[in-house]
């Protein structure tokens, strides 16, 4: 009897929450499932690993050690031209690449989300004020000033780089929320919610942003995978971290010389193809997010 | 027509809305007023300003798209007059608010009993374990059976006709001496209408509230309504008691309304309509009888030309001369009535 009951209360509350909504979605698309068991897996490897690892005695030239194949003397993934041990400078260089990612995501979120909200809610003057501003950073050849900025900034480090990278990473964000919160700002349970003399702000943040929470989470984690495409591509062209500080991005620079790139291949191939793992596996986790978010794209 | 008693008192109320950079009167000189203890039914086909009145009274309209004059007087204050700040602490506390779809207005991702402790926690100083029984008690109130269980769930777990007793729940939290029901039983079937006009019925004799009921359905008003205004077009145009307005109604457009409720003892009879529809907010002849349109074989020479409410009975009044000679279509025109 007792069980029956139990039996029963479950069978009431039918239509399935988020989060069984979004382990549906992963059930049905294995790729979405490995890859998101395998990025956090990676990612929460690198970041212990970075933290055990000594930078210093990793980042120690060694000229003897010069190009040494993998394998060798302890070299797990070879050295490159100073003899530094690539392996270590490959659990460093994503771990600062990753850090750096998500700061830019959460920050420029952060902006975004709020930016957006406002713009959404009021309407009228406020938001047709920062749409236009919006539309003139979305003008702005993104590359180009950054490169700029980089180069006449005296000081340069981590820090500068993730604010540089996002005051032009916040207008996506901030235009997606924007749209939503027109829409959402207009239905009856924010009037209801006034008619409870609910502060504007508590509506906004209490009342309107969780029912945007779908397609935020959509929207971070592909911004996220976008960053980490930014941060090293710049790091690549030797305009985001300085060489002192290895990433993704500077360790795929070491194939600028034609003799690594043919010859050396453990110098670069490793952070290539971690790149590739990265963008690809947190791509294949949010486009199963988005799945799960709207309900005539989803599979389960 | 105004007594010391009157609750809520509008006065020349004039909401209109900007179109293309012209404002528009939605809601047109409106004047009523609200005694406590005492249901006002508003009545009207859609697109007759029911529901921007009833919005206006508790300042939901933004002031970039809507103008705003006249005076509506509650405990000395004009609620036009309110910042957004002063507003906030009336509303939820001494007005309540009723919406149609109990769906669309409660917020689909809060608990319902987050939901209903919401305007308490703006409204009174209770700690978090007192707003919990306070919610407990209201869902009892509303005759809602396991409040417990129902405390913890989401809208969407809920039945319609639970969902608008959590609704009323909401607007009782604050024990508010008026409460704007905005046709609180259009989404419902019969037989939970019924209940829930029951529900307030009851509630409103326990708490002496004043009730402004905005509905379509004349059935409804004949249940539980004590006086009635008849809007048309943003204006009122007949407002009587509801037996006066039933047993003896004047206005063409009244008659017109409670000619066209359908009947059932007769299953060869046709439904009565009313020709036409209401003329849109930019369309709206503003001279005249508004209603002249739609009774095209009564002479134009027989409506007022400014037409103004005239108490005919007492607390019986009726906008325009025209009533004096309506007669249905088909019907003989019998001279005055």
């Amino acid at each position: 009897m007792e069980q029956q009951n139990k039996e029963a209360v479950k069978f009431e509350s039918s239509p399935p929450t988020g989060i069984q909504v979004v382990l549906r979605e992963f059930k049905k698309d294995k790729l979405a499932m490995f890859s998101f068991i395998g990025i956090t897996l990676l990612i929460i490897a690198l970041l212990i690993a970075a933290m055990i690892l000594n930078q210093e005695e990793v980042l120690k030239i060694k000229l003897l050690e010069r190009y040494t194949e993998p394998g060798v003397n302890g070299y797990i993934l070879g050295a490159d031209e100073a003899g530094r041990d690539m392996f270590g400078q490959l659990i460093i260089g994503a771990k600062n690449s990753i850090l750096i990612a998500i700061s830019i995501t959460v920050i420029a979120g952060i902006a975004g989300i709020a930016l957006g909200i406002i713009m959404g809610y009021y309407g009228g003057f406020i938001d047709n004020l920062f749409m236009r501003i919006i539309d003139f950073f979305m003008t702005l050849p993104t590359l180009m000033i950054i490169i700029v900025v980089v180069t006449i900034i005296p000081k340069y480090g981590v820090i500068e780089l993730i604010l540089i990278i996002t005051i032009f990473q916040w207008m996506g964000t901030a235009r997606l929320v924007r749209s939503k919160a027109l829409s959402e700002g207009r239905r009856d349970y924010v009037s209801a919610s006034k008619t409870m003399g609910t502060s504007d702000f508590s509506i906004m943040f209490k009342g309107i942003l969780p029912n945007l929470s779908s397609i935020l989470i959509v929207d971070l984690t592909l911004s996220f995978a976008g960053n980490v495409g930014i941060e090293t591509g710049l790091s690549f062209l030797g305009f985001g971290l300085p060489p002192s500080t290895p990433s993704l991005g500077t360790l795929v620079n070491y194939a600028r010389n034609p003799l690594v790139l043919s010859e050396k291949w453990w110098v670069w191939l490793p952070a290539s193809l971690l790149i590739l793992i990265l963008m690809l596996g947190i791509n294949y986790v949010g486009q199963a997010l988005r799945r799960a978010a709207d309900a005539k794209q989803r599979l389960g | 027509m105004n007594t010391a008693k009157d609750l809520l008192t509008i006065r020349n109320l004039t909401t209109s809305f900007r179109i293309k950079d012209e404002y528009h009167a939605a809601v047109e000189e409106v004047s009523l007023s609200l005694r406590k203890n005492e249901v006002l039914a508003i009545v009207g086909e859609s697109g007759c300003g029911k529901s921007t009145l009833a919005t206006t009274i508790v300042g939901l309209h933004n002031e970039i798209n809507t103008k705003v004059t006249g005076e509506i007087l509650y405990n000395n204050q004009n609620l036009t007059q309110l910042s957004e700040e002063q507003f906030n602490r009336l509303r939820g506390n001494d007005i309540g608010f009723i919406f149609q779809d109990p769906l669309s207005a409660l917020n689909p991702l809060m608990r319902i009993g987050e939901q209903i402790a919401e305007g308490l926690l703006y409204h009174t100083k209770l700690t978090k374990q007192q707003r919990e029984e306070r919610v407990l008690e209201l869902l009892n109130q509303v005759g809602i059976s396991n409040p417990n269980r129902v405390a913890r769930q989401f809208p969407h777990q809920l039945s319609g006709g639970m969902r608008q007793r959590v609704m009323i729940a909401i607007a009782l939290s604050g024990k508010p001496s008026i409460i704007i029901a905005d046709e609180p039983t259009t989404a419902l079937d019969v037989t939970i209408q019924a209940q829930i006009l029951d529900l307030l019925k009851s509630l409103q004799s326990e708490t002496e509230a004043g009730i402004i009921l905005i509905t379509h359905d004349l059935g409804v008003v004949a249940e539980v309504a004590d006086r009635v205004a008849v809007m048309y077009a943003g204006q009122v145009i007949e407002e009587a008691p509801v037996q006066e307005l039933f047993r003896n109604a004047k206005h063409p457009y009244t008659r017109s309304l409670l000619n066209s409720i359908p009947q059932t003892h007769d299953e060869n009879d046709k439904l009565e309509v009313i020709h036409g529809m209401v003329p849109s907010l930019m369309n709206l002849p503003r001279e005249g009888c508004r209603f002249s349109a739609r009774i095209p074989w009564i002479n134009e020479s027989l409506h007022e030309k400014k037409p103004q409410l005239h108490e005919i009975a007492p607390g019986h009044f009726v906008r325009c001369t025209c009533w004096k000679h309506f007669h249905f279509e088909g019907e003989e025109g019998g001279g005055t009535v």
